[in-house]
């Protein structure tokens, strides 16, 4: 394992976080880029193959430009992955470090609770969530799409509390009955600064690793709402591009498939991230 | 596992049953909605007085929560309100439950007959080029959504290729060929990803297991690599691939929402996406606490099956 440091990065690791760096790039500054809105109809080109010209990922049924849909769409499925992501990291953190601390009833209620979320499947407590909070008083009324968003986030914030609320109580629990942790309340340290100073720098890196993997999780589950006809709007992102495609399966498989290829690229690139911090926290620790 | 264990962890489960089912009750409270209104479109206010006074809509949460646990208990899960008339969920739930069940033991039984000796072989040639190879695809396959699989599946073999149907189920009283035809697809989808995951896992246990002085016993007696691998090594090193098996059955039936929709399978997972659709939130409240009631007792099943599998499992964890 010497050498694992000296040895030149992978090809694999560079182009995980070349196409990492290449969505988030697009995510940030794609309004800013000029390219014509991703709404616009070509209808001299309906529903042309990739690598045409003019249409490098081709056009759908309705002559939308897939590339297009797809650089807008980035926004939509990165904004609320990272926003569910670090929401969920950070009270699930916070629940699990002061759980782990603190320890006797508190931790059992807490931890209780983990598992009461954790024991309906991720997609029927998205779904069941988005379902109860983006209903409104007047049932014949259309849901405004920041409502629509803003529900997404919520429901999968819930969603990842647990799983990252668990790995940051585990990880916690360890660091706290370590020594150095034991000589700073021994000196008189406040329970806060050693919480602050000691155990959160030490269980960020797990819980970072495990972030990576959630970012993958939600990118998927939002994608599944919008299949199921719960996410945003129509084509507003990746999920809504293979749900509106479905309908035209058997003209133009290629609507489905381009978004299908570029949501499965992106969440195997954050597990393979993921699972990389989590290698190098291994060595870390094989040293000590 | 002790008796005291066992005592300890129903409790523990029964406190998660309720706390979800309470959560169910209270989602359904908390909406802003009046449920009379929204289920009986068209009825009178006699109607609605009726059916508020029935359900218990009329009391306080707690109230209401115990009404409803009575009911379910008793197997009366509810209605599903049309404009027609009701349906009770208990008669969806028995058209949609061997479906669902049947679908799981399919997904398991393809995922762990490929996962097992790929697993096996994969740790019998550790560290070699294959062994890094199927390692290296499946993390890749691991990360792929089932939905993508399904997708890509419908394009080709049902689309493209014509070979098999892309909607609907068939029971097996119907023939065995159009029963497997409307569940390849589905199991498929579901079973990639599970076979990438248990393949790890399994590997990941035999390697440690292959180092262990008993291995090297048995092979200095001469055995043949195959009897060590198959009889020596497999069923130690499959506790963790079991257990995560087990955890997946519950998971699998309500959770295969998305590929079950995609094929119009008319699971539990189905029926919740229905029921979300149509608004009917007792049929949903219904339905949650019945995929959560499977998930806690897989669980259960699984704590207490690990002792029994492995007489071990305790020592092995004092070891850590």
């Amino acid at each position: 394992m010497a050498d694992a440091t000296t040895r030149r990065t992978p090809i694999t690791t560079r182009l995980t976080y070349g196409w990492l760096g290449l969505v988030v790039v697009v995510a940030v500054v794609g309004p800013w880029l000029p390219l014509p809105d991703w709404n616009t109809v070509y209808d001299d080109a309906l529903g042309v193959g990739p690598f045409t010209q003019g249409h490098l990922l081709g056009t759908d049924g309705n002559g939308y430009d897939l590339l297009l849909g797809l650089v807008s769409g980035a926004r939509l499925s990165v904004f609320i992955a990272v926003v569910a992501v670090g929401l969920g990291g950070l009270i699930g953190g916070v629940l699990g470090i002061v759980a782990a601390y603190v320890r006797g009833r508190l931790d059992t209620t807490i931890t209780t609770s983990f598992n009461v979320i954790l024991s309906v499947p991720n997609l029927v407590l998205a779904l069941a969530l988005v379902a109860v909070f983006a209903t409104n008083v007047d049932v014949t009324e259309t849901i405004a799409p920041w409502r629509r968003v803003f529900t997404l986030i919520v429901s999968l914030t819930v969603v990842i509390i647990p799983i990252l609320g668990r790995i940051s109580r585990g990880s916690a629990l360890a660091w706290t009955s370590r020594e150095f942790v034991l000589a700073a309340q021994t000196m008189g340290m406040r329970t806060r600064d050693i919480i602050w100073r000691h155990i959160v720098p030490n269980v960020l890196p797990a819980m970072i690793a495990v972030a990576f993997l959630a970012v993958g999780v939600v990118i998927i589950a939002e994608a599944s709402l919008s299949i199921l006809g719960v996410g945003v709007a129509d084509g507003a992102s990746w999920g809504g591009m293979i749900a509106r495609g479905r309908n035209d399966l058997d003209y133009y498989p290629h609507v489905v498939l381009v978004p299908v290829v570029v949501l499965a690229l992106t969440a195997i690139c954050t597990n393979h991230v993921g699972d990389l911090i989590r290698a190098r926290l291994d060595r870390r620790e094989a040293r000590i | 596992m002790s008796l005291r264990t066992l005592g300890s962890r129903v409790a523990q489960l029964a406190i998660v049953l309720v706390a979800v089912t309470f959560g169910c009750a209270l989602l359904a409270r908390l909406l802003p909605v009046d449920l009379a209104e929204l289920l009986l479109p068209v009825g009178t206010d006699v109607d609605r007085a009726i059916f508020r006074k029935q359900l218990g809509l009329d009391k306080n949460v707690v109230a209401y929560y115990l009404d409803w646990l009575g009911r379910f208990v008793r197997g009366d899960f509810g209605d599903i309100y049309f404009s027609g008339g009701t349906e009770p969920v208990a008669d969806r739930i028995a058209r949609a439950l061997p479906r669902s069940v049947l679908l799981m033991v399919y997904t398991q039984v393809v995922s762990l007959a490929v996962a097992i000796p790929l697993g096996v072989w994969s740790a019998y040639r550790v560290g070699r080029r294959a062994d890094r190879a199927i390692n290296n695809s499946l993390f890749v396959i691991s990360a792929v959504p089932s939905f993508a699989i399904g997708l890509t599946l419908i394009i080709l073999l049902g689309v493209r290729w014509q070979l098999l149907p892309t909607l609907d189920y068939v029971p097996l009283s119907d023939g065995l060929w159009p029963h497997l035809s409307h569940m390849i697809m589905p199991v498929l989808s579901l079973s990639v990803g599970l076979v990438a995951v248990y393949t790890r896992l399994l590997r990941a246990d035999m390697v440690a297991v292959l180092r262990e002085d008993y291995i090297t016993m048995a092979a200095s007696k001469g055995l043949s690599n195959t009897r060590i691998l198959w009889c020596h090594a497999l069923r130690p090193a499959s506790i963790t691939l079991f257990t995560s098996a087990a955890l997946n059955m519950g998971a699998l039936i309500g959770g295969a929402i998305v590929i079950e929709t995609i094929f119009a399978t008319y699971g539990i997972g189905f029926e919740i996406f229905l029921a979300i659709q149509g608004r009917q939130y007792l049929a949903i409240q219904s339905l949650v606490a019945l995929i959560a009631i499977f998930y806690v007792v897989f669980n259960l099943a699984v704590d207490v099956l690990a002792g029994y599998v492995d007489p071990r499992t305790r020592d092995r964890r004092l070891r850590g």
